[in-house]
């Protein structure tokens, strides 16, 4: 058999092949197909096949998180749909608004385990290869599909390998080391690309770092981003899922289109300027710019970690008038405990808005939205024109200890000089 | 102005709230020729109300019509789709401020149920409060409107009215 | 001759004796907007003074709760216009999106006085009667003119009083009280009326029952509502206004239209039914109907202490399956309160969803908004058809009867269920 990369290992083990080499077509059974808001879409397109039961009711796991709760009535018959399909045909795994971000809970409720294949309606469900998933976006159409069939036509996908070495300085996160990255890569970089990363750096970041690696691999075009599970990612999945997973490790000798390497300890904070992902800049060349709006939260910086560097750099200082500052816990298990170790409460105290778990404004769908003219630097991960409200409003994308030192200056600010 | 009006009656009933009158939904509408689209969209039984309204008709309604939210949309939406007087039974307390406000004139007539079905013509004199129903050939007499009503909705509302009385100091070069 | 409150209120800002039923030019001690009505109000301001200046920027406030922060892109236009209007005129007291309910804030800023008036694009603006401050809603035309002059016409409404005999206990609670006042006076009840409460119940109520009373009058049409003034709330405006307080009482011999006595001995837990606010029957008369969402907040029952009767109620349970559970403090300290006390624990570990402060599901404005045939209980102050999604049904109660609906996933009589020890 020839040396395999984790993708060709895990798509040739999920569709009963013996390899997978990149380029191959393969029929793929997916262990866990997730759906949120769209899902209403996805059983309009399954209930016209006229099956009386779904492929798999344990397998397939709903999550509401982009206009929670409802906020038009349009939203409101949508969601309401989607609850009687679920109850109908006895779907197991159904999270309603209260729950949180679908990448954020898909993990802390034990549906994401390495070696495992993911398949999600969302374009971000690169997130779980931070567990040593296969884990990528479909559409609605294809996802009915598997709900129906409980299998998926893919083509292997070639792997570049990424290497970061070194230590983080101070101040700089796995969200610099990805916007550098996309910034050098460009947004079609990794185009249907596997990207598998390695290195000392990714193997000290903790669960939810990788998170954003995997993320944010996203946007430069990957179909899958992995990180090889280790002692952390066990540690991590201990008493969220009891169901046993295997490791895939790509052998030694593992074909690569491109291998990357990554100097990190050399980083600054990093900024992705209007109106593309892959417009990165050191953030010393867009400070000063003036702000109306910071945004902390999503499925890639809306987790315990992100909302306490931000809280740091905030802790007894104050939003600066004239800007409003969001925060948006990625899910209910974040939100508690945040409360618990006095995070919110800090937030609150310095005159931010908290807003309940979800996606929040980062697609456009919901509270906080903007006007004309007016800019919001935000830790979320696109930053298209228009997405964030008004078609003349600007995002720059950042980490969230950026996104709160600008909140306090009231302008693009470096977190190291607050 | 005009005192006298005659026109078609469209007759509804007690506590026409201005969610019914017109629905928080609509509320971004700036336009009132928008607004006018949305008109009594909520009130069961005249649904198609803004479609088949015409210009110069006569709203008639029962108590307390225009109860609870302030907004000024609702008084607004039926004066850009036409009606040309509200007569009322009683009226809330904001909707008959803002009616005036806008130039919308309104008379309270309590003995007005049973006077007249929908789609019969009627005819109101706002300075004296008399009502007539031309169809069935009937009178019945409403509280004729209060000297500074009456002046607000000569001045054409109250903006042209404090401004023709000098109480706006501030006023600007424009800009 | 004796007057009553709000010929006071209203004569002492005319410069005249006036009566019920007169009309009069009185002067404006706070001219509110909000993301509500505000850019409207703005535009005409504009268009009518030739882009001139406001009569005086200290005596106006903006406030964020409709939308905030905003939803849709319209909104935050729309609150982008009330900013630069603020800039412009030099406005101080801009309230962001991060304070909340508009009325409770401008309270906790020391805004509010007794015998001031204050006029909002809020058509709950009233409930500021629970400190003895005239407070009324109004359109946007009126704000506007306000905005330039500083002074508006009034008809000065005729004043009514209403006794509450008797007592009640836990668990009802003052929005039972109100509820029952809703029932009794009906939908017009009040209408343009001013509405002075009396009796041993009124006397004891702290300021979050006062503003839930006060806030409901104008489901019943009133114009305003005004309470004895308590040393406890005297002092509490005193410490956040940094002012002296005098309290406006009515006359010996001033004339009331009429008198009501309402019993309220022994009250029970009250529901207000779809969809009147005045359609109130005894929570017992409806247990059992399933629901698919609690609302707990809005200006009428957003108070820490309404949050905290709400969290007692579901400290160690959780909330059932269907029932989405949305609780919203109605102001930022409001939330800030609440996390340190523990509330938000208690709310989020139960299953439940704490929103930012805000009007929040009152309104359609912001999230929550109902499917088709869904059932709602709100502690919020209205019901009518189509006010939170076209086709649902929503009942008015307390906070006690809403958090145990919540638990039992369908309407439940805390007067069966809880009693205090």
């Amino acid at each position: 058999m020839p040396p395999m990369t984790i993708a060709e290992k895990i798509l040739a083990s999920h569709s009963g092949q013996g390899d997978a080499a990149a380029g191959r077509i393969v029929n793929v059974s997916p262990d866990i197909a997730m759906s949120h808001e769209n899902a209403g879409l996805v059983s309009k397109i399954f209930l016209e096949f006229g099956l009386d039961h779904v492929w798999d009711r344990e397998k397939i796991v709903i999550i509401f998180d982009h206009r929670v709760p409802a906020e038009s009535e349009k939203t409101a018959a949508g969601q309401k749909a989607v609850r009687e399909f679920v109850k109908k045909f006895g779907i197991k795994n159904f999270y309603d608004i209260n729950c949180g971000i679908c990448h954020q809970v898909m993990p802390e409720k034990g549906h994401v385990r390495p070696g495992e294949v993911i398949v999600g309606t969302d374009s971000h469900t690169t997130t779980h290869g931070a567990f040593g998933a296969f884990s990528t976006g479909i559409g609605a159409t294809e996802m009915a599909a598997v709900w129906a069939t409980g299998k998926l036509w893919m083509k292997v996908p070639d792997s570049f390998k990424i290497t970061i070495t070194g230590k983080l300085p101070e101040m700089v996160f796995a969200k610099d080391v990805i916007l550098h990255l996309i910034g050098e890569l460009g947004s079609d970089g990794a185009d249907y690309r596997s990207v598998e990363f390695y290195g000392d750096t990714v193997s000290g970041m903790s669960i939810p770092s990788r998170m954003v690696l995997c993320n944010l691999s996203m946007e430069m075009g990957a179909k899958n981003a992995i990180v090889p599970p280790d002692e952390k990612t066990f540690e991590w999945l201990k008493g969220r899922t009891d169901k046993s997973f295997s490791l895939v490790y790509a052998d030694p000798d593992a074909f690569y289109e491109r291998e990357i390497n990554v100097e990190a300890s050399g980083l600054v904070p990093q900024v992705a300027c209007p109106h593309a992902v892959d417009n990165v800049k050191p953030v010393g060349e867009v400070k000063g710019v003036k702000i109306n709006q910071a945004l902390l939260g999503s499925c890639t910086n809306g987790r315990i970690e992100d909302l306490e560097a931000a809280a740091r750099v905030i802790r007894g200082k104050t939003v600066h008038p004239g800007v409003r500052m969001l925060v948006i816990p990625a899910s209910r298990e974040v939100y508690l405990e945040a409360i618990q170790r006095g995070i919110l409460e800090t937030f609150v105290q310095a005159g931010a808005v908290i807003l309940n778990p979800g996606c929040g404004p980062c697609l456009g769908a919901h509270q906080g939205l903007m006007a004309e003219g007016e800019v919001c630097i935000s830790s979320t991960n696109r930053n298209f024109q228009g997405r964030m409200g008004s078609r003349n409003s600007s995002v720059y994308l950042a980490s969230p200890a950026t996104v709160a030192a600008s909140a306090v200056k009231g302008e693009i600010a470096d977190p190291r000089e607050i | 102005m005009e005192e006298v009006f005659r026109g078609r009656a469209w007759v509804v009933g007690d506590d026409i709230d201005t969610d019914q009158i017109y629905h928080g939904t609509y509320l971004p509408i700036t336009d009132p020729k928008e607004m006018a689209k949305h008109a009594m969209e909520y009130v069961p039984g005249i649904e198609d109300f803004a479609k088949k309204v015409e210009e110069g008709d006569l709203l008639l309604c029962g108590r307390n019509f225009g109860s609870g939210s302030s907004r000024e949309h609702a008084p607004m939406s039926l004066k850009y789709c036409g009606i040309k007087v509200v007569i009322a039974e009683s009226f809330a307390g904001i909707f008959y401020r803002n009616a005036v406000n806008i130039g919308l004139p309104l008379v309270e007539c309590e003995s007005l149920p049973g006077f007249a079905e929908p789609m019969d013509i009627v005819e109101v004199d706002i300075k004296t409060g008399l009502l007539k129903n031309i169809t069935k050939n009937t009178e019945i007499h409403g509280a004729p409107l209060p000297d500074l009503e009456m002046e607000i909705l000569e001045a054409g509302g109250l903006i042209p009215y404090m401004k023709s009385h000098g109480m706006f100091p501030g006023v600007g070069a424009g800009a | 001759m004796g007057k009553t409150i709000i010929e006071k209120i209203i004569g002492g800002h005319a410069g005249k004796e006036v009566s019920a039923g007169d009309r009069v030019w009185a002067n404006i001690d706070l001219a509110v907007i909000r993301d509500f009505g505000g850019p409207n109000v703005v535009l005409e301001f504009d268009e009518a003074t030739n882009k001139g200046k406001v009569w005086d920027p200290g005596k106006i406030a903006i406030t964020f709760d409709y939308q905030a922060p905003a939803k849709v892109a319209k909104v935050a236009e729309n609150q982008r216009i009330c900013r630069d209007f603020a800039i412009r005129q030099g406005i101080e007291n801009l309230f962001e999106v991060n304070c909340g309910v508009g009325q409770h804030t401008l309270l906790e800023h020391g805004m509010i006085l007794p015998g001031s008036i204050v006029v909002g694009t809020d058509s709950h603006m009233n409930l500021l009667g629970a400190v003895g401050c005239y407070a009324t809603g109004m359109g946007t035309t009126d704000i506007a003119a306000a905005f330039a002059a500083g002074r508006l016409w009034f008809r000065v409404p005729p004043s009514v009083k209403v006794i509450f005999e008797g007592g009640f206990t836990y668990p009802a609670t003052a929005k039972d009280l109100t509820l029952e006042f809703v029932r009794v006076m009906g939908a017009d009840g009040s209408l343009f009326r001013s509405v002075e409460f009396e009796g041993d119940m009124i006397d004891n109520l702290p300021l979050s029952g006062r503003l839930t009373l006060a806030s409901m009058v104008t489901e019943t049409s009133g114009e305003i509502s005004f309470f004895p003034l308590s040393g406890e709330i005297a002092a509490f405006l005193e410490k956040r206004s940094g002012r002296k307080i005098e309290p406006v009482i009515s006359d010996p011999g001033a004339v009331y239209e009429k008198e009501i006595v309402i019993n309220i001995e022994g009250l029970r837990p009250k529901i207000a039914c779809p969809h009147t606010p005045d359609n109130v029957k005894d929570v017992r008369e409806v247990e059992g109907v399933e629901v698919d969402e609690v609302f707990i907040g809005s200006c009428t029952n957003g108070s820490f202490e309404d949050l905290k009767a709400a969290a007692e109620v579901m400290k160690g349970k959780k909330v059932h399956p269907r029932v989405r559970t949305i609780v919203t403090p109605a102001t930022s300290e409001v939330a800030l309160k609440a996390l340190k006390d523990g509330l938000y624990e208690i709310f989020m570990e139960a299953g439940a969803m704490v929103t930012n402060p805000g009007c929040a599901l009152c309104t359609i404005g912001h999230p929550g908004i109902l499917g088709e045939r869904e059932v709602a209980v709100s502690t919020g102050n209205r019901n009518f058809i189509g006010k939170i999604g076209k086709g649902a049904e929503v009942y008015l109660a307390s906070p006690v009867t809403a958090a145990l609906t919540a638990i039992e996933g369908k309407i439940t009589d805390p007067a069966r269920v809880l009693s205090k020890v």
